[in-house]
């Protein structure tokens, strides 16, 4: 039994830093009707600003998180901006251009981290990495209910601002129906602009808090972008509320197919989850809760 | 970076300089290949290696080279995976022609890149990469310095009979060549032993969660937890496993990961107690190690920063490579694969020979030790004569420690 639970509590404590990740990907999956396959990788950036900030200027992983977002916020303007927005006017054989440029974009920051800091591995220790409480003989680990309490807390500040805001209304009318939304007024190009913005911030969010229990190098993101990935698909694209359940029930699968299948196959599990939700479940659990 | 800045202009004036007076000459430098992981998840122990290669290359150099000409070396980056290595070591011997190719760090892009020197006959001194079936193929171009993976456990092997007799096991390995190979030997050894392996479970590398693995170790409540792990998870292992209170007697790394600083410097405290396997370690006595203790000084004086086993293997291989060009009769591959095979020497990282035993062909054997980490230092502590510290044993409860 104490086995049980301290598994379903590791697998939690996970999936929330993975609905975190997902939210990001499913937010600009939604407005923009496309897989941003950087996700993983604009992680490990906002990851090494943490690092450089906590091992030259001694700032505290949690504090940077004050940093890290509005950066990573800023380089998803940018990209969003000036390399993704072009690309739809332009009139090519694939429609998916964006989609490509994303790779692209993937490997560049890939190539830039490894050619500043090398490939080395970088890890930060600080005076909570490793501390736990116990609850009866179940063990929590201090960063991890700390990441696992902020993802939670940006969860719920994300699904207020998308229903209560002028512009998360928008954000959210882009995403139902970009036509329609142009003819109500919307300033579309700039909501694709704010969002991949959004969205980026939110995975650097969850980069900054794995920092001290993780460690970082450039070849991080990949792994990463396929679990965002897995994750988008479970809670069906576009949909927040599904993002949640799709990380949480990532982790706890993983967890749980580590313990009593073997840690060997945790990446399996996920994957045939991913398998079974497309083949019977198309839509995600989207489709379950209609949100 | 300035390091790499400053390696890049230095390699840049040798290669301006060997075109500006070597086609003169008709003293041109032998060249001889190096592959390495020097980007990639393993870039940490290429760094280690290509440092090591470069000092013994210029002591060699200094004291004349070999036969009155110069050594070059070509480094080949391997990235870590095993197609790459392959193509690195084809590029080596079929563009820049070298008639002897060493370094190989991890297994799998040794395992890879064997078949095609002993296909294309040129000869290959492997100085890390330690997967057992390697050797087990009678390729008669490649050769290793580096004891096998099933033989780094000997010295834990002895330990655990003189001095921590315990009695339940559980064994932990990233599932790679190497630690297939390494976890399979162990558990034969617990077996000679008489110790009850509760658990044998590998892990893919770069796992966030430990937890359901070491979830399960806790409730076997095992008296030795043996890992083979590189440098992060190894860290990362410890730290959960702290986080999770599992308190064993006995911590064990297998080598590769354990005797890092990084391992140190990540794990923190947690690493306190931890043993390790290794290959190599600066203090052991001069008669069949010349040149350990002032190969350590060297590394960390001009680097400012510790070398260790992986380090020791790359520089011995240097000289090695350097014995048997000195030795050949003309330097194409064929005399140079003779000259190897009739390699008998003693380097820093020990006696040289490569032997013939069990399904192995040119193989050299070699003891290992056991380290501890004590006081945030690693400690040699086994064999007892080559020991600097007495090990610790039993570890600490967690709560019992500061």
């Amino acid at each position: 039994m104490d086995v049980f639970l301290q598994i379903l509590v590791a697998g939690f404590l996970k999936g929330g830093l993975y609905a975190l990740i997902g939210i990001g990907m499913t937010l600009i999956m939604g407005v923009m009707g496309i897989i941003n396959l950087a996700h993983g990788q604009l992680m490990m950036v906002a990851m090494y600003v943490t690092f450089v900030l906590h091992s030259f200027f001694g700032v505290d992983p949690y504090l940077s998180l004050f940093v890290a977002m509005p950066a990573l916020f800023l380089l998803g303007v940018v990209i969003q901006k000036y390399l993704l927005n072009p690309l739809i006017k332009a009139e090519t054989i694939l429609p998916e251009n964006q989609v490509l440029m994303t790779v692209g974009i993937g490997m560049v920051l890939t190539e830039v981290i490894r050619f500043i800091f090398k490939s080395d591995y970088k890890s930060v220790t600080t005076s909570y990495t490793g501390a736990t409480f116990f609850l009866g003989s179940i063990s929590f680990s201090w960063a991890l209910v700390v990441a696992f309490g902020i993802a939670v807390a940006f969860t719920v500040a994300m699904f207020f601002f998308l229903i209560k805001t002028d512009l998360g209304r928008s954000i959210r009318a882009t995403a139902q129906d970009k036509d329609a939304a142009i003819l109500m007024g919307v300033n579309t190009r700039r909501i694709t602009v704010i969002t991949f913005g959004l969205g980026t911030a939110l995975v650097a969010c969850a980069g900054t808090l794995l920092v001290p229990v993780y460690y970082v190098f450039p070849d991080l993101g990949g792994p990463f972008t396929a679990k965002a990935f897995i994750i988008t698909i479970l809670g069906g694209l576009g949909s927040t509320v599904g993002a949640i359940f799709g990380g949480v029930t990532l982790g706890l699968a993983e967890s749980l197919g580590a313990t009593y299948l073997g840690m060997e196959y945790e990446d399996i599990v996920g994957l045939t989850i991913f398998v079974l939700v497309l083949l019977f479940l198309p839509g995600g659990f989207k489709r379950l809760t209609k949100v | 970076m300035r390091i790499v800045r400053k390696g890049l202009i230095g390699i840049f004036v040798l290669v301006m300089a060997s075109f500006l007076c070597g086609a003169a000459s008709a003293a041109e430098p032998i060249k001889v290949g190096v592959v390495l992981p020097l980007t990639g998840s393993m870039a940490k122990f290429g760094e280690i290696e290509r440092r090591s290669f470069e000092m013994a290359l210029e002591e060699i150099n200094a004291k004349g080279g070999v036969k009155g000409r110069k050594i070059e070396l070509v480094f080949e980056d391997d990235t870590g995976k095993p197609d790459v290595g392959r193509s690195a070591v084809e590029k080596l011997i079929s563009r820049d022609k070298v008639p002897v190719v060493t370094g190989g760090y991890s297994s799998a892009v040794v395992a890879a890149a064997a078949p095609v020197a002993h296909q294309l006959k040129v000869p290959f001194v492997i100085c890390t990469g330690a997967a057992d079936d390697v050797t087990e193929k009678g390729y008669e171009y490649v050769f290793r310095i580096n004891p096998t993976a099933s033989e780094y456990p000997e010295a834990t092997k002895s330990f655990l009979k003189g001095v921590a007799k315990v009695k339940t096991a559980v064994i932990l390995y990233e599932n790679t060549q190497f630690g297939q190979s390494s976890s399979k030997a162990f558990e034969e050894d617990c077996k000679e032993l008489g110790i009850q392996v509760l658990m044998k479970e590998g892990y893919s590398a770069g796992a966030i969660d430990f937890k359901p693995l070491l979830t399960n170790v806790k409730a076997k409540n095992p008296d030795l937890i043996y890992m083979v792990s590189y440098v992060l998870d190894a860290s990362l292992l410890i730290r959960q496993a702290k986080e999770l209170d599992i308190n064993p007697k006995l911590f064990v790394g297998g080598a590769a990961g354990f005797t890092l600083p990084e391992f140190q410097m990540s794990a923190g405290p947690a690493a306190e107690y931890v043993f390790s396997a290794t290959l190599w370690t600066p203090n052991l006595r001069d008669k069949d190690y010349p040149g350990a203790k002032k190969y350590f000084d060297n590394f960390r004086a001009r680097y400012k920063s510790d070398t260790e086993y992986h380090g020791a293997e790359a520089y011995a291989s240097m000289y090695v490579v350097a014995d048997a060009l000195k030795r050949t009769k003309s330097f194409t591959p064929k005399d140079v694969r003779d000259a190897l095979a009739a390699t008998n020497m003693k380097t820093a990282f020990g006696p040289v020979k490569f032997i013939s035993y069990g399904k192995k062909t040119q193989q050299n054997k070699l003891p290992t030790y056991l380290v501890q980490w004590q006081d945030g230092k690693l400690e040699t502590v086994w064999p007892k004569d080559v020991a600097t510290k007495k090990a610790l044993y039993p570890t600490p409860k967690w709560s019992a420690r500061k």
